[in-house]
């Protein structure tokens, strides 16, 4: 009985485990058609080899390939990139983010719940202002009259904007 | 040995030993040597980057195969979809000629452009074994891992494989036996 093919086809690859290996290669022997069949998977294989690609040009694309990737990975600055550069790299855009969200929240609280000086003083007693009618009072309320500057500042201010005055004394006659 | 995907020595060894193979598969699916170059330096970006470990070697290898198959294979899902899109715009302009193609076919040997025909054709799952197994240069046991099916489903695999391969190829007359 002659070899069923996925056997044959096993046996060309190397694969077919002892008994049946020696098995095989017995009846090939023997057998000129199971060797034609033989012959035929290997004409196969041979043709689909003739596909290959040319050594040399893998070992150029290989060496390229490797100085990319060395770069890239393993050289003296990037070695070792350190857990916090990683992560900092990595998350920039959701920590902005984060930190608007935070802003968002701490105004919106003040928006929301106000700050009252009762709660203040339930928080910090010790702190509590209050800025009532009562014990805020003006500083200052005068205004700095003319009374408050001399001739010579005011004939320099009306100087200035371009006035020309003309200033005599009560009783005084110019002399001609 | 266990290997640390970030370690310095551990990517150079597994880069080296692994790089060739991955090139290849990702070749074999795309067709393209600058996008499978491409993939294959984002395969292993993703490698330090998941800052993984692997028990062994092997299981590194196996990882990374994974990854570039299926970076490839969204790839010409990709270029599928959009070339789709693609033919439907240029039936409506009338324009039928795509000059790349053309060319990257002139540089082609006419088997080379059966085999590459006949290896699209086949069904994805059948179509991964056969390059994993031909270009990849991976055995029954390392192809079940990378794609999750026992070894005999390997075997099952690679039969349908050929035998869809060879009808399709002397279907076309392409060789001669």
């Amino acid at each position: 009985m002659c070899i069923d093919e996925a056997m044959l086809s096993s046996y060309i690859d190397g694969e077919l485990k002892e008994p049946y290996r020696s098995q095989t290669e017995e009846h090939l022997a023997h057998c000129p058609a199971c060797r034609a069949r033989c012959q035929k998977l290997r004409k196969l294989n041979d043709i689909l080899k003739t596909d290959s690609i040319d050594e040399s040009d893998i070992e150029a694309r290989k060496a390229s390939t490797f100085a990319l990737l060395e770069k890239k990975y393993f050289s003296e600055d990037s070695r070792k990139p350190g857990f916090w550069r990683r992560r900092f790299e990595m998350s920039m855009g959701s920590m902005v983010t984060a930190a608007a969200g935070v802003l968002v929240i701490f105004i919106g609280g003040f928006a929301f719940f106000g700050s009252s000086p009762k709660q203040t003083s339930e928080i910090i007693p010790s702190l509590t202002v209050q800025a009532d009618s009562q014990n805020v009072h003006f500083v200052s309320t005068e205004e700095r009259g003319l009374d408050g500057y001399s001739l010579e500042e005011i004939l320099s201010y009306l100087d200035s904007k371009g006035y020309n005055v003309d200033i005599s004394i009560k009783g005084l006659q110019p002399l001609e | 040995m266990e290997i640390k995907s970030t370690d310095s020595d551990s990517f150079r060894r597994v880069y080296d030993s692994c790089y060739s193979v991955l090139l290849k598969i990702c070749y074999h699916v795309v067709y393209n040597m600058d996008i499978a170059e491409d993939l294959v330096q984002e395969s292993f970006e993703r490698f330090y980057l998941k800052n993984m470990t692997f028990p062994s070697d092997d299981d590194a290898k196996y990882w990374l195969i994974r990854v570039a198959k299926n970076l490839a294979l969204n790839h010409i899902r990709r270029v599928k979809r959009e070339s789709g899109m693609m033919e439907k715009v240029r039936l409506k302009a009338g324009n039928a000629a795509n000059s790349h193609d053309a060319q990257a076919e002139l540089d082609e040997s006419e088997t080379i452009r059966e085999v590459r025909k006949a290896v699209s054709s086949l069904p994805e799952n059948l179509r991964l074994v056969v390059v994993l197994k031909e270009y990849g240069e991976l055995d029954y046991k390392s192809i079940g891992k990378v794609l999750g099916i026992s070894e005999g489903n390997v075997k099952i695999r690679v039969h349908r494989a050929r035998k869809k391969l060879e009808e399709t190829l002397a279907g076309d007359d392409a060789y001669v036996y």
